[in-house]
């Protein structure tokens, strides 16, 4: 008793009070010895009481301030603040028990709740005050982490929430070059593809005026499905990227809203140059499902099961500069003038040697090793090539120009 | 399949090719899954490589089942070239090609040392296609441009002391080239003067070439294009000393396989992953 009592004292000394010993020490007795509360409790429920007393609001950590989301600048800062939870994550890993978006009047942030935490969870829409949570920073993004200090207080009283810290932007596909902002796009949908994952209902190829974009839809965003063709506009997506590629995701926050109008998609014209270094699976003679086009593997769609295809003659190809790789698709008519063959031929030559391999061989002889410059929209990974040409051949004057370089430093 | 992507085809010439000595994979466990690469004097770290030269030389050194070797020849040298029953269709081309023809390869360098400490270098073959002489212009110059940018690189990277801190896992991705450049410079102690002359050389030749190209066109277009090609003195030489040289045995390790310039005896080799390279740094200062 003695020790406790002296530790409060002490702690409120620091904060220049003076409370007699036989004041504190009644006080723990009663709470301690006739109210059986814990040393540790009793303890901090003393302290606070004096500094409550002395007008000294009670901090138990370093300081935990009360911010604004938008004021959070700083990793390994406690904080205080009071937000609305805008959506909810599938947590990576066990040692996390919720993470997702919460955010006030002036902007959005990532929360991590941890397992160890103990604390309640977290419902989407509501209000809470967090105390002492902790802000942390990974490149560049900041987050908040409630830990087993921390505390969550629901709020009657909704806070209003601004779903992104830099708002809300509408935006053209082609503007979009960071990841983590929320925009709004008005976007005819050009391509659904299969979807490999449980967590994403749909995916495929939105796009504008200015060019297209990959789009996620979460499972967990509980919306509509958007039908090829048609044009919507798409409310409060954020934006993602994955080596050096933009996409957007659709999440619980998100709208659709579909629009009359046929939105026009254009393309942002590409130009690469460099070595063909490989001609990949799925190029030569191929087969397409006649209902959607996709290729058929081993005679079966992924869509439509087993079909009778009809025969096409394509080339996904890597092209390589030295530094960076470039996949290229090219078409038919573009793949029968490269490679001198047209598709009758092709399936022909097929025919004879009872083998589609050989148009593949045929292809790699007459591409493989050489120089290219292609143009081209860009299409996720793939620049879709509308010419390709083989490199002009070196001249002397090439040459001579970059033996000055080369000299020169 | 995220995360993904494929390794760029770095242009080295041969000359450089053969110089190296240090490759190590890349990876926090050190997993035999993890890719391989090659570091080049210049800083190229290369996993796969791009080479148009000609092919000078096939041979199937394999026993039961074919093992095709090849000699590529750059303007400043050689480089040996393996496919086997791995790369069936590498190996079937190299297998049908005449000798000598202008070839492209792409393929992963291999590190091999033998148990007296000699380091032979070649190239497993992915793709082996016949292509034309402009092709092979077009490659002396690629790669001339690209050494020359590597060149650059480590003149900049020596002028910046050798960051002691190891950088943390986040920030490994934009500054690692810096980090290939500046291990090179310690590893090699890259003459880097010694570099630009055979990047000059090599250019110098391919002008020699083309201005003798243009003479003949002038002339009369040549029946036999090939024959126009002139091997650097260089390679003259060697071809000839190789003439004198018996034969290779068909069976025999991987040292026997290599000609004798293709092995260089080094004092000290160092083949470690990162872990080790950490000691090595603080060995070093």
């Amino acid at each position: 008793m003695k020790e406790l009592v002296d530790q409060i004292a002490a702690r409120l000394r620091e904060q220049k009070i003076e409370v007699p010993e036989e004041e504190i020490t009644s006080r723990l007795k009663k709470l301690i010895e006739d109210f059986r509360v814990p040393e540790g409790e009793a303890r901090r429920s003393v302290l606070n009481y004096f500094l409550k007393e002395h007008g000294v609001m009670p901090l138990a950590r370093a300081s935990s301030e009360k911010v604004k989301v938008s004021e959070i600048a700083g990793p390994g800062r406690w904080v205080e603040i009071e937000v609305k939870v805008l959506d909810l994550w599938e947590p990576a890993t066990e040692a996390i028990s919720q993470t997702g978006l919460i955010g006030d009047g002036s902007g959005s942030i990532k929360f991590v709740k941890w397992a160890k935490s103990g604390l309640p969870d977290l419902e989407v829409g509501k209000s809470y005050l967090l105390k002492r949570v902790v802000t942390d920073e990974f490149q560049g993004r900041f987050s908040v982490k409630l830990n087993r200090t921390s505390q969550i207080e629901p709020l009657e009283q909704e806070v209003e929430a601004k779903p992104g810290s830099r708002g809300v932007e509408q935006l053209k596909v082609a503007e979009i070059d960071e990841p983590g902002r929320w925009v709004d796009l008005r976007v005819k949908v050009v391509q659904l593809w299969e979807t490999n994952s449980d967590a994403i209902s749909q995916s495929g190829l939105i796009g504008d005026e200015t060019g297209s974009i990959k789009f996620v839809k979460w499972a967990k965003a509980d919306l509509p499905n958007i039908e090829e063709g048609k044009s919507y506009i798409l409310g409060n997506l954020v934006t993602d990227e994955f080596q050096g590629r933009f996409s957007v995701k659709l999440n619980r926050t998100s709208r659709i809203e579909p629009i009359e109008e046929d939105v026009q998609v254009g393309s942002q014209t590409a130009e690469f140059k460099g070595a063909l270094v490989d001609i990949q699976k799925g190029s030569g003679l191929i087969k397409r499902c006649p209902t959607c086009k996709r290729s058929l593997a081993k005679g079966v769609c992924s869509e439509h099961g087993k079909v009778d295809g009809t025969y096409d003659l394509r080339i996904k190809g890597v092209i390589d500069d030295g530094q960076r790789v470039q996949d290229v698709l090219i078409n038919r008519e573009t793949t029968e003038r490269l490679v001198g063959i047209t598709l009758d031929e092709a399936k022909k030559m097929a025919m004879e040697a009872l083998d589609h391999e050989v148009v593949c061989t045929l292809m790699d002889g007459k591409l493989v090793g050489r120089y290219f410059s292609v143009t081209g929209p860009r299409v996720d990974r793939y620049i879709l090539v509308e010419t390709i040409n083989e490199s002009e051949a070196v001249t002397i004057a090439e040459v001579e120009e970059l033996m000055g370089i080369v000299e020169v430093d | 399949m995220a995360g993904f992507s494929r390794e760029v085809a770095r242009r080295v010439f041969a000359e450089e090719l053969k110089s190296c000595n240090y490759s190590f994979r890349e990876s926090e466990d050190q997993s035999q899954y993890a890719p391989q690469y090659l570091l080049t004097p210049t800083g190229a770290k290369c996993n796969r490589v791009f080479i148009v030269g000609t092919l000078t030389e096939k041979d199937d050194i394999g026993g039961d089942t074919e093992y095709w070797r090849g000699r590529i020849v750059d303007p400043t040298g050689s480089i040996l070239i393996y496919a086997g029953q791995y790369q069936p269709e590498a190996a079937q081309i190299l297998a049908n090609m005449e000798v000598p023809a202008f070839v492209a390869i792409v393929g992963k360098p291999n590190l091999y040392q033998t148990e007296d400490g000699n380091i032979i270098i070649s190239i497993r073959a992915e793709s082996i296609q016949r292509v034309n002489e402009a092709t092979r212009n077009q490659w002396i110059v690629d790669t001339a441009r690209r050494t020359h940018e590597r060149l650059r690189a480590l003149k900049d990277a020596e002028a910046v002391p050798i960051s002691g801190g190891f950088s943390t896992a986040d920030k490994v991705s934009a500054p690692s080239t810096v980090q290939d450049y500046q291990r090179a410079l310690e590893h090699y102690h890259t003459d880097i003067e010694k570099y630009r002359q055979m990047v000059t050389r090599a250019l110098a030749s391919l002008k020699a070439e083309l201005m003798q190209a243009g003479d003949a066109e002038a002339a009369a277009v040549s029946a036999q294009p090939d024959a126009r090609i002139e091997p650097p003195a260089e390679v003259k030489e060697k071809a000839k000393s190789e003439a004198r040289k018996p034969k290779m045995k068909k069976s025999g390790t991987l040292a026997e396989m290599a000609e004798q310039d293709d092995i260089r005896k080094v004092d000290e080799v160092r083949i470690f992953g990162p872990e080790d390279e950490e000691d090595g740094h603080d060995a070093d200062r």
